[in-house]
């Protein structure tokens, strides 16, 4: 095996990590809204989503094309440079998970890999018209449209139950939460499951494994949905808190329209393969639910910091990939930078998660 | 510049989808549930009639429900 075939299998290993961080860190975007409103107990909750991520995982591959062809330029593309934007998402992950602040890994994954690469080969290594046009633009719009439709649902449903009896009504929407939950899910898999079998094939084609014109590997989408489930399952409490009650206290109503309209925008997205951040689409629909009943309603301060975190996603995980990059070529053509920085890595990670998941007990159920 | 990269037309129809989507489907349970509850009502008030029509009601924006899900599934599959 050569250096080149060890730091690939690092960058598949590294890749299925950040995988499964997403997973991990997302799943309050698609339970979030469904515990708060009792409309499934928890662990039900992240089981359930955990099937559908796996499932939407397998219904489009638009997005991660978007993700292997149009955001850097796979001519000066390597392994190392895949490996450092990984690193760079993953740890952006893993810092707004321990302050519970629901941030994009999308923006994440997709800085990270635009800082290594530019730390590699400077501007001519970013695809500025796809990164604009592909990412930055769908990612400022795309909120702002779930936030219109939660709003506009929410008022559309109290005025068509709003003088019906609130028992009946409460059931009807959590049940209708099941539905929109199971939705929410299959989105989520498509769109973010996605971006991480981008980053496999961009190392595959950047490895000489596979040509530029190739289809991404059954393998890649197997591995991907797999990771991005089981992180699902063993989903982060912290941003469900966040999720499901700092930002709004929510009915079943307002629960089924934030699901349905972050539904709604992540798979007509996914559909025309723009890379989306799930988690900025569903705090959309949460906010506009919430305003479209009483502007009030919305703790606009922890709003504000979902904003700051979401625009420190991009440069932050992109400084981070740049760094790591820097690191590892220190070190020359060799496979010891990604060696060590994983060894780093995992001795970070250890240490986070032994200190923090121990800290972080599971609600009660319902 | 930024003219050249936006590509407005799949963004334009995203934002379409996801309206019509979005509102359409909460639109269309929220008269499933108007529907279903107040057939109840009128079927405990004793008058069929009524109850009918509020069944009728949710069946056919259950249906719209249903059909709009799988239209969704089947568009995404189709990419």
């Amino acid at each position: 095996m050569s250096g080149n075939d060890i730091v690939l299998v690092i960058v598949v290993g590294t890749a299925l990590v950040f995988d499964f961080t997403n997973g991990f860190h997302d799943t309050a975007n698609v339970v979030a809204t469904s515990i708060s409103t009792h409309a499934m107990p928890p662990r039900i909750a992240v089981a359930y989503a955990a099937i559908f991520n796996f499932a939407g995982a397998f219904i489009s591959l638009a997005v991660a094309a978007t993700v292997a062809k149009d955001v850097v330029n796979g001519d000066v593309i390597t392994p190392t440079v895949v490996f450092a934007g990984l690193v760079g998402a993953i740890f952006w992950n893993l810092v707004t998970w321990y302050l519970g602040l629901p941030s994009s890994s999308s923006h994440a994954l997709i800085g990270g890999v635009v800082g290594s690469a530019f730390a590699a080969a400077g501007a001519d290594a970013v695809m500025s018209a796809g990164l604009i046009g592909k990412v930055l633009i769908p990612a400022v719009i795309a909120p702002v449209v779930a936030f219109v439709v939660g709003v506009i649902a929410i008022n559309i449903v109290y005025g068509v139950v709003g003088r019906e009896r609130p028992g009946p009504v409460n059931r009807g929407f959590r049940l209708g939460q099941v539905i929109s939950g199971g939705m929410l899910a299959l989105a989520h898999g498509t769109n973010d499951a996605q971006k991480t079998m981008g980053v496999i094939t961009l190392a595959l084609i950047a490895n000489g494994s596979l040509s530029e014109s190739s289809d991404v590997p059954f393998w890649v989408v197997i591995s991907a949905a797999s990771a991005i489930s089981l992180g699902t399952y063993f989903g982060g409490w912290r941003i469900i808190r966040t999720m499901g009650t700092r930002i709004i206290k929510m009915d079943a109503a307002q629960g089924f329209s934030a699901q349905g309209s972050g539904a709604a925008v992540i798979l007509a997205s996914s559909h025309f393969g723009f890379p989306l951040s799930t988690t900025q689409v569903i705090s959309g629909g949460v906010m506009g639910a919430g305003a479209g009943k009483r502007v009030s309603a919305v703790r606009w301060g922890v709003a504000g910091n979902i904003v700051v975190a979401w625009l420190l996603t991009f440069p932050a995980a992109a400084a981070i990939g740049a760094a790591t990059y820097g690191f590892c070529n220190l070190f020359g053509d060799s496979a010891a930078g990604p060696i060590i920085a994983s060894l780093l890595g995992i001795g970070a990670l250890a240490w986070v998660f032994t200190h923090r998941v121990r800290q972080e007990p599971l609600p009660a159920s319902g | 510049m930024l003219a050249t990269v936006v590509e407005t037309k799949e963004l334009l129809e995203t934002v379409a989808a996801s309206l019509i989507a979005g509102v359409g489907v909460t639109a269309a349970f929220s008269l499933v549930i108007l529907g279903v509850t107040r057939s109840a009502d009128m079927a405990r008030n004793e008058r069929p009639l009524l109850a009918t029509a509020a069944g009728g009601l949710a069946a056919l924006a259950g249906a719209v429900v249903i059909a709009a899900i799988v239209f969704g599934i089947v568009v995404m599959t189709s990419k």
